[in-house]
């Protein structure tokens, strides 16, 4: 029931956006056809548009997702609901999850489709070619990583606006401060949207994977320990 | 079966030092109707929240239907309707689908009540809750407890926003289920009159203080104004008397045990006890807040 709540809540924004993620490459597709633009830069296209619409939709659904949920005036009706606040937290994150993860799946389906249904090659199709698989498995977990950040944060601030703003403070303020740090005193730090130092990607998409889950572990921790 | 339903022992709780609860000890009985009484900022509130688990004490403990609050919140909550001093909900839900939202909680509830209770409450249920009047705001959060079939039925402040035929009808209702099922209703109220026409018991809360707790019979058998007439009369209060005024050659007395064996005391000492006559709820409230003041 729990879990009908939270999908009603944010079933609009879903539609909407899983509607944008499944029309964008079709449409660009359509109006560059005969240009030449979508053999040369299609799949250049399709990434970008790819991260942009994951990273627009992590940081909405995080933040709308815990918004209602655990503002001041309707925690009192929740936490007197015969549940632990763990699960309230864990099913309002899962349904935010799957909407996004559908997304990206769209979004990804439709840009690969249309790539390859617009490549002189079929074969050379997103679908087949691994570096892009692997970088748009990058830009999901980034989007994974981000949404949970701002999920967590909106839980522990129970505010949507200050944890969208949190968030974003971190997502776009810790590459500038690992670039900062790398070129003031050569040490390396590590940032969410790229490899881990010497590690595979795929390694790497793990641990970022692992760092998000503990977001949502800490906001748990924090919320059952608030005071209402 | 314990025959309690609510009980604290020594339950305190404190903000940065200030003491918004302090030691209280509540024993409210199964199947009775207890109205929770106090000024603004008493504690009552933080005391309903310290046994719905929703603040944690800084000291003593508390037990709710047999159950400890600190190691039994969940198995509490699923035998207890709560309706919040906040009556805000979320604002896109209709009242009809916040009643299904919160049927997936208790399998116990009942649609028929469900029904019973929109019905007489006249909720309209198709409207979202936003665009609710603040009384028909608060009716769904009744609603809700109402038809939740529990055990044991927190209210705070239940009467908030509502006209004077809504409180009627509440009133009666919840007359209705502490007869019909043996529910035990808890309310807190500033609103005496209405303790008055429902209440069983009673408590009274001030500063975080419990002043006072009894059946609201022995309340009102025990504590009476008492008007003497003479020379040397008494001045000073004492545990047994709240309050003396004087006025003239008279002093008032509110004592609030043995009013006869007081009368008698100063017939003794050559007074004249000229009236000896029950006080209401509220000015019992009053006498035991200026006393404690």
């Amino acid at each position: 029931m729990y879990f009908w709540k939270c999908w009603r809540d944010t079933r609009s924004f879903f539609i909407v956006f899983a509607i944008i993620a499944a029309v964008v490459m079709p449409v660009a597709a359509v109006v560059c056809v005969g240009t030449g633009l979508l053999e040369n830069f299609g799949a250049e296209a399709f990434r970008s548009t790819f991260a942009l619409i994951i990273m627009f939709v992590a940081l909405a659904l995080g933040a709308l997702c815990a918004s209602e949920e655990f503002a001041g005036s309707t925690i009192h009706f929740l936490f007197t609901k015969p549940r632990t606040r763990a699960y309230f937290l864990w099913t309002g994150w899962a349904v935010g999850c799957s909407q996004l993860l559908a997304i990206a799946l769209v979004n990804w389906m439709a840009g690969s489709l249309t790539l390859a249904h617009y490549s002189k090659n079929p074969i050379h199709s997103a679908i087949f070619e691994s570096a892009m698989t692997q970088q748009l498995a990058g830009a999901a977990i980034y989007g994974l990583y981000v949404y949970c950040l701002t999920y967590a944060l909106t839980v522990v601030l129970r505010h949507g606006l200050r944890g969208l703003g949190a968030s974003m403070a971190i997502v776009f303020g810790v590459p500038f401060f690992a670039i900062a740090v790398r070129w003031r005193w050569k040490i390396n730090l590590p940032i969410p949207s790229e490899p881990i130092a010497s590690l595979s990607p795929l390694t790497s998409n793990i641990i970022w994977l692992l760092v998000a889950l503990v977001f949502i572990f800490a906001a748990q921790l924090v919320i059952e320990r608030t005071e209402i | 079966m314990n025959d309690v339903a609510i009980r604290t022992e020594h339950l305190s709780k404190s903000y940065d030092g200030n003491h918004a609860v302090r030691e209280i000890a509540l024993k409210v009985p199964r199947g009775a109707i207890y109205g929770f009484l106090g000024r603004n900022g008493a504690g009552k509130t933080t005391t309903i929240k310290m046994l719905l688990g929703l603040t944690r004490p800084s000291a003593g403990s508390a037990q709710v239907l047999g159950m400890n609050v600190a190691t039994e919140r969940i198995a509490i909550l699923q035998r207890t309707a709560f309706v919040s001093e906040k009556k805000s909900l979320y604002p896109s839900l209709t009242a009809s689908e916040l009643l299904r939202f919160s049927r997936g909680f208790y399998p116990t509830r009942s649609d028929r009540a469900a029904e019973k209770y929109s019905r007489l409450l006249e909720i309209p249920m198709q409207q979202r809750f936003a665009k609710l009047s603040n009384g028909n705001q608060t009716k769904v959060w009744l609603l809700l407890a109402l038809a939740q079939g529990a055990d044991l039925l927190i209210l705070d402040e239940p009467t908030t926003a509502l006209d004077p035929i809504s409180v009627d009808q509440l009133m009666h209702v919840l007359a209705e289920i502490a007869v019909d099922r043996g529910c035990t209703i808890f309310f807190s109220s500033h609103q005496l009159e209405e303790v008055e026409r429902i209440a069983e018991y009673a408590g009274f809360m001030d500063r975080g203080k419990l002043l006072l707790q009894s059946r609201l019979d022995d309340i009102k058998s025990e504590f009476r104004l008492i008007t003497a007439a003479g020379n040397s009369l008494p001045a000073q209060t004492s545990a047994q008397v709240l309050s003396v005024g004087v006025e003239g050659n008279f002093c008032k007395y509110v004592v609030a045990s043995d009013a006869q064996g007081f009368a008698a005391g100063l017939s003794r000492n050559g007074a004249t006890v000229t009236d000896v006559a029950p006080l209401s709820l509220r000015e019992i409230f009053l006498q035991l807040v200026q006393k404690e003041q």
